[in-house]
């Protein structure tokens, strides 16, 4: 085994995999080090198993649904067994292909922890399952893991406490289910159930679910999973947790519910301990890797990419990120930008959002003009959403006309957001986004009768 | 360190002890009618007069600051104006007997110094050249706005000049003694023997025994006087002149007509309160300032308290001191007792003192006393004396009028040349020697030994083959050096130096040896280790005429000559609008190996201050065309030297290092090595560390890097370092001071603005740490090494395949280093 590397990577997610595929195409001698499954948790435990797992409820409401499109669909029924071997034969293919590019870029990849040693002239030294390898650079994506808050009561994750990680692995469709925080995993798993016929409720602390995104479409969606028998405890705090009693506080007052299950989705703390960070001084900033927006840390020769790094904890930002690593390294000057990264809830409908909200541009003082049409502005909505409603905001720049932020609600706003991306990181303004030409019909279709509207 | 004389340890170690003579305090007890011997009616009356036009002048300015206005004529006057009404009586008893060739430096509170030195030279100048004084004075700027309009007199008129030449410089007009840069601090008027007053408390008491030096080594005529304030006794460079002006070399060492004491007097000013601070009571001990003298040398520095409030016991002193500094017996130290009646300046309300003691004071007011005694001794009547004021009150009126007339007394107009002031600050002349003699040297220059020594060695580094000569053989850095300065001194008879170790020993480094063979005492000697006075007293002898070269050794010495660098040596030839020079050439060496205060490269502090020109020469050829055209010029330089480097030989000058002279002139960069992928700009050695970057670049990542050595701070060509930032794109600025505030920071900011549009990154300084530096088996963690730059281009510039950076170059520790204040 060769033992001298251009880069070594630590952790094979979204980051991991995607800087080694970059790295390995330009020529460099990479290696991979992975404890578990290449695909990192967007692969086994996140994304691609929740979004399969949805697509299947969806199918299910679809079908129940149906006759509103002239369909008649007698006696449906699901299988969540099969719901969930079928997730497991989506994420094994997925992985296996990630071990495909890697092979077909010269990535050499170890399935094994790794230590990082220290630093020397020649590189820094790892230490993986015995052996010793050194590397010129190194690039660390070691991601995140649930965060579990200090909740007295509240136990170690297992059979009825739950993370994204154990929720993916139920044999059953619990009966009733408390989900403890309603960002984007909550609302995911609470759609899922929900479509299933599982009593689920949503305790957050703050106001509103879905924080970060825009306000006034998270209240339409959370109004719409009222109506599917959602039940929503916003601005309620959780105290105390007793076997499946989930006790909070809200408006002074202490209530408790039962659940079957409990999940715990509150947030992720990025992984840094425990692999020899501090053997070469990486520094730490909130619990992450601090990192330039080239992704480099404080240490020379040394990166950093993911969630570990703490802030955007999205697959496709670290993916990017990853790149932006390789691309300084291979002699192209790449900057990560942050203004741009689209967010997508796999709800049903879907909702989206890329840019500044009208929250966040308030928050810094950014004058802006916004738009908003309903989705029925486009014809094929109309076609495909019988009795189906939804909003697409475009925010711009109140001088230049650029665009800032663009946020749809409804199916299927996750395949057309990247358009909206685009624009941003392109900083198209609206004269410019105008003639653009669009397909007809198409739902994409609302974003540019919302620019016209302005 | 003279083989001459030989300590014998048993005289040293002898017992005994050290007897003081008593001190004579205010021991003057004639009366006017005693004294008529020794002074006509006419004598008597100008010391009057005298002692009223001070009176009246810091009256007027007085009513100016508190009242806006003097006599009806509203002026505001924003600028200082430190009074000193009450001391009238101590400042023409010093001026009376003085000459026009004594020359008088003074304090902050001079005005009456200046009226009473100026008055006293116009009385004792003929008319024919008094008027030669006034007419060439720029090019009769000055007089042209007194003699309008007036007859009378050429002393009168001569006294008019005096008056509006210093009010007309207190209000900062362009008619004024110095062009109105000086102003009220600062003012001063050569030709009359008055030399630069100085803001700066006790400034004048190192710069005035350079000027006596001066008088000594060129053989001029007069003495100098140091009017210093009775506060100043406190400030060390005022201890280091009193020290510097009593070596015993003076009387031990220095031969034939040189040998005996310098001509100067210190004159301490003492009207009992230093600012709100009572010298004797609260913020000094030595009771009576006159005792000091006993300390610094056995004559006791012929010290003497004297009655300043009696201008005829003022006069009686210098008239018994100067027979003492006539026979070379000086320095001399004189307390003249005196007391201001206005606070420390018009903002000083005297709440630090009664009015029962002002008023004490003012019961025996100088000018009064003097003027009754002179009625009751039948010298003059109480009439004259009236005229004598309405007189003087007539010309104060008329010479305000004419001062504060924008018509006539203009500003500067630095709307019209806005670079008025840029050009005063050099006098960038070119000139081979400060006065035209035959200069006292031991031998030719042919047989000096040294001399003789260099003309054998190798001009070149390396033999034809490439290979280097032995370092024996080589032509170093000091040669180079030695070269200049040898070639100097058998040009130009006022140069001398003098430092810490010049003579025998070799001077610092070596640089000096065989200089002591071929100069007289006089022109090279050790002073004291004080680098106040060391360049404090160059100062002195370079305004006065004479070219200089002071050594300090260590550049972390610097601080201990503070002042005299940052606000003496490069502020004068501006101040005095251009009426003096300042041909000092001071050489710093910048040590290492030697720890936290021997190792320090300090030329960005002085590269800050303006007035100074600074340059760092590492090669002998620039060393020695650096030095040639320090020692040509009239600007102060700062030279440094690197102590990495003084043996190293020429490497890069085709042909090696020239036998005869020349010049490299200041502010041209010059390119080291020829690159095209990267430059590498350098201060001082670290050239050959970038060197070796160089080196590693092509050999290992194919980069080609271009290097230049900056040789210059100030003045700076940034030409030169456009042509290559253009070519390629991309550049290292280094040296070995430490990194944050340093010139680096100045030439990468201004290369990025000169160059934004073809730089493909920002330039990267590579400096060393702020940190104090480690001994010298840790200072490859501190100074800048060569891997360093390959490391900052890695990291800064652009990513070097395979390359694994050892300094930490990382934005996230350049913010964590700030944030650390490391």
């Amino acid at each position: 085994m060769s033992t001298t590397f251009d880069l070594a990577i630590i952790g094979g997610g979204p980051a991991g995999y995607v800087a080694a595929e970059r790295a390995g195409k330009k020529g460099l001698k990479v290696v991979l080090i992975e404890k578990g499954e290449l695909g990192g948790v967007c692969l086994n435990e996140g994304c691609i198993p929740t979004k399969t797992l949805l697509y299947s409820a969806k199918l299910y409401d679809n079908a129940v649904g149906a006759s509103k499109y002239g369909v008649e669909a007698k006696e449906v029924t699901f299988d969540f067994t099969k719901m969930m071997d079928r997730k497991q034969k989506v994420v094994k293919k997925l992985v296996g292909g990630v071990g495909m590019k890697m092979k077909e870029h010269h990535v050499q990849v170890i399935k094994n922890s790794a230590y990082i040693k220290g630093r020397s002239a020649n590189g820094i030294t790892i230490s993986v399952g015995g052996d010793e390898i050194v590397a010129t650079n190194l690039l660390i994506c070691t991601g995140s893991e649930a965060f579990l808050p200090p909740i007295p009561g509240l136990g170690a994750p297992g059979d009825l406490i739950l993370t994204n990680r154990e929720i993916l692995q139920l044999k059953e469709k619990p009966e009733s289910l408390v989900i403890i925080g309603g960002g984007v995993i909550g609302l995911e798993f609470a759609s899922f159930y929900n479509s299933l016929g599982t009593k689920v409720t949503i305790i957050e602390m703050l106001d509103e679910i879905l924080t970060g995104m825009d306000r006034e479409m998270s209240e339409m969606l959370r109004k719409e999973y009222t109506k599917k028998g959602i039940t929503f405890n916003l601005s309620a705090k959780v105290t105390e947790v007793k076997g499946n009693e989930v006790f909070y506080e809200k408006g002074g007052k202490t209530t408790s519910i039962k659940g079957e299950k409990i999940l715990v989705s509150v947030g992720r703390k990025p992984n840094t301990a425990g692999f020899g960070l501090e053997n070469i001084g990486v520094e730490l900033n909130r619990g992450g890797i601090k990192v330039d927006e080239k992704m480099r840390t404080n240490v020379p020769n040394v990166f950093a990419a993911g969630d570990v790094t703490g802030f955007s904890l999205l697959a496709h930002t670290a993916s990017r990120e990853g790149e932006v690593v390789v691309n300084n390294l291979t002699g192209r000057n790449d900057q990560m930008r942050y203004n741009a990264i689209p967010g997508v809830v796999y709800t049903n409908p879907e909702f989206s959002g890329v840019g500044l909200t009208e929250e966040s541009a308030k928050a810094q003082n950014i004058e802006y003009k916004v738009a908003k049409l309903p989705l029925a502005f486009a014809g094929r909505f109309i076609a495909e959403n019988e009795g189906g409603a939804g909003l697409c905001k475009v925010l711009i720049g109140a001088k230049y006309g650029e665009v800032l932020g663009v946020h749809i609600l409804g199916n299927p706003s996750g395949e057309i957001i990247y358009g909206a991306s685009m624009a941003i990181e392109m900083e198209m303004t609206i004269k410019e986004m105008e003639e653009v030409i669009f397909p007809h019909p198409t739902i994409s279709e609302i974003f540019k009768e919302t620019i016209f509207s302005f | 360190m003279p083989k001459v004389q030989f300590i014998d340890p048993s005289v040293a170690r002898q017992a005994g002890e050290i007897t003081f003579n008593p001190i004579p305090v205010n021991q003057y007890a004639k009366t006017v009618a005693e004294e008529k011997a020794n002074f006509s009616n006419d004598d008597f009356l100008r010391i009057y007069h005298d002692m009223v036009v001070i009176r009246e002048f810091e009256t007027m300015l007085n009513l100016i600051k508190t009242t806006g206005e003097y006599s009806a004529i509203p002026y505001d006057h924003p600028g200082p104006a430190h009074l000193s009404a009450g001391q009238e009586a101590a400042a023409v008893g010093m001026a009376y007997t003085l000459t026009v060739d004594d020359f008088i430096f003074g304090s902050h509170r001079s005005h009456g110094e200046i009226l009473a030195k100026g008055l006293s030279a116009i009385q004792k100048l003929n008319d024919t050249d008094l008027l030669a004084i006034m007419e060439s004075f720029f090019n009769g700027t000055v007089l042209n706005v007194v003699k309008k309009d007036f007859i009378g007199t050429t002393k009168e008129l001569g006294r008019r000049f005096l008056i509006y030449g210093t009010l007309a410089e207190i209000f900062a007009r362009e008619t004024g003694f110095n062009k109105g840069l000086g102003g009220s601090m600062h003012a001063f008027f050569t030709p009359f023997g008055v030399y630069p007053n100085n803001a700066i408390v006790g400034g004048s008491g190192d710069i005035s025994v350079g000027a006596a030096l001066y008088k000594k080594i060129n053989r001029k005529p007069g003495l100098v006087v140091a009017n210093i304030g009775d506060a100043s006794m406190a400030c060390g460079p005022v201890w280091e002149g009193l020290s510097f002006a009593s070596m015993d070399q003076f009387n031990e060492l220095w031969e034939g007509d040189m040998k005996g004491g310098l001509p100067v007097i210190f004159n301490v000013m003492n009207n009992q309160y230093g600012m709100g601070g009572q010298t004797c009571g609260e913020t000094m001990g030595y009771g009576k300032v006159a005792r000091i003298g006993a300390g610094v040398n056995p004559e006791q520095m012929h010290s003497e308290s004297v009655d300043g409030y009696n201008p005829l016991a003022v006069i009686d002193a210098y008239r018994r001191k100067r027979q003492l500094i006539d026979e070379k017996k000086g320095p001399i130290l004189l307390e003249i007792l005196t007391y201001r009646y206005s606070g420390h300046s018009p903002s000083d309300a005297s709440s630090y003192r009664s009015k029962e003691e002002i008023e004490a004071w003012q019961a025996q007011d100088s000018i009064a006393s003097f003027g009754k005694s002179l009625v009751d001794a039948k010298v003059t009547d109480q009439n004259t004396l009236d005229t004598v004021w309405a007189d003087i009150k007539q010309i104060m009126v008329e010479m305000l009028k004419l001062s504060i007339n924008d018509e006539v007394s203009p500003r500067m107009d630095i709307r019209q040349r806005p670079e008025q002031i840029g050009e005063m600050i050099f006098s960038n002349q070119s000139v081979d020697k400060m006065e035209d003699r035959t200069p006292e040297v031991n031998h030719p220059m042919a047989e000096n030994p040294r001399v003789i020594q260099i003309s054998k060695k190798e001009r070149f580094a390396f033999d034809a083959d490439g290979k280097p000569f032995s370092k024996m053989k080589q032509y170093q850095l000091r040669d180079g050096i030695f070269d200049a300065i040898v070639d100097r001194f058998y040009k130009d008879p006022t140069l001398v130096a003098y430092g810490e170790e010049n003579r025998d020993w070799g001077g610092a480094f070596a640089v000096y040896r065989g200089l002591t063979e071929a100069l007289p005492y006089h022109r090279l000697f050790n002073s004291p280790i004080s680098e106040a006075s060391i360049v404090g007293t160059a100062i002195g002898y370079a305004m006065c005429g004479g070219r200089v070269i002071p050594e300090i050794m260590y550049c972390d010495f610097l601080g201990r000559c503070g002042d005299e660098v940052f606000n003496q040596l490069p502020k004068w030839q501006a101040m005095s609008g251009n009426m003096l020079k300042m041909p000092v050439v001071m050489r710093v060496s910048v040590g290492s190996k030697y720890g936290a205060q021997h190792s320090q490269d300090w030329t960005s502090l002085v590269a800050h201050i303006p007035g100074l020109k600074v340059v760092f020469p590492v090669t002998p050829y620039d060393a020695k065309g650096l030095m040639n055209s320090a020692l040509q010029g009239t600007d102060p330089v700062i030279f440094f030297e690197s102590q990495r480097v003084y043996d190293i030989g020429e490497q890069f000058h085709k042909g090696g290092v020239p036998e005869g002279y020349y010049e490299i002139p200041f502010g041209e960069p010059d390119v080291k090595r020829e690159g095209k992928d990267v430059t590498i700009l350098t201060i001082g050695a670290t050239l050959y560390r970038a060197l070796d970057a160089a080196k590693i670049l092509e050999e290992k990542y194919g980069l080609s890097a271009e290097v230049i050595d900056a040789r210059s701070l100030v003045p700076f060509n940034y030409e030169k370092v456009v042509a290559s930032v253009k070519k390629t794109g991309r550049i290292i600025v280094s040296g070995d001071a430490t990194s944050r505030g340093s010139f680096l920071n100045d030439l990468a900011r201004n290369i990025t603005e000169l160059a934004f549009d073809y730089l493909d990154a920002p330039p990267v300084v590579v400096g060393s740490r702020n940190w104090i530096t480690p001994a010298y088996e840790l200072e490859e963690a501190f100074f800048p090494q060569p891997e360093w730059f390959i490391d900052a281009i890695h990291e800064k510039i652009v990513p070097l395949k395979g390359h694994v950076s050892g300094q930490n170059f990382s934005d996230l520790e350049q913010i964590r280093r700030a944030k650390l204040g490391v």
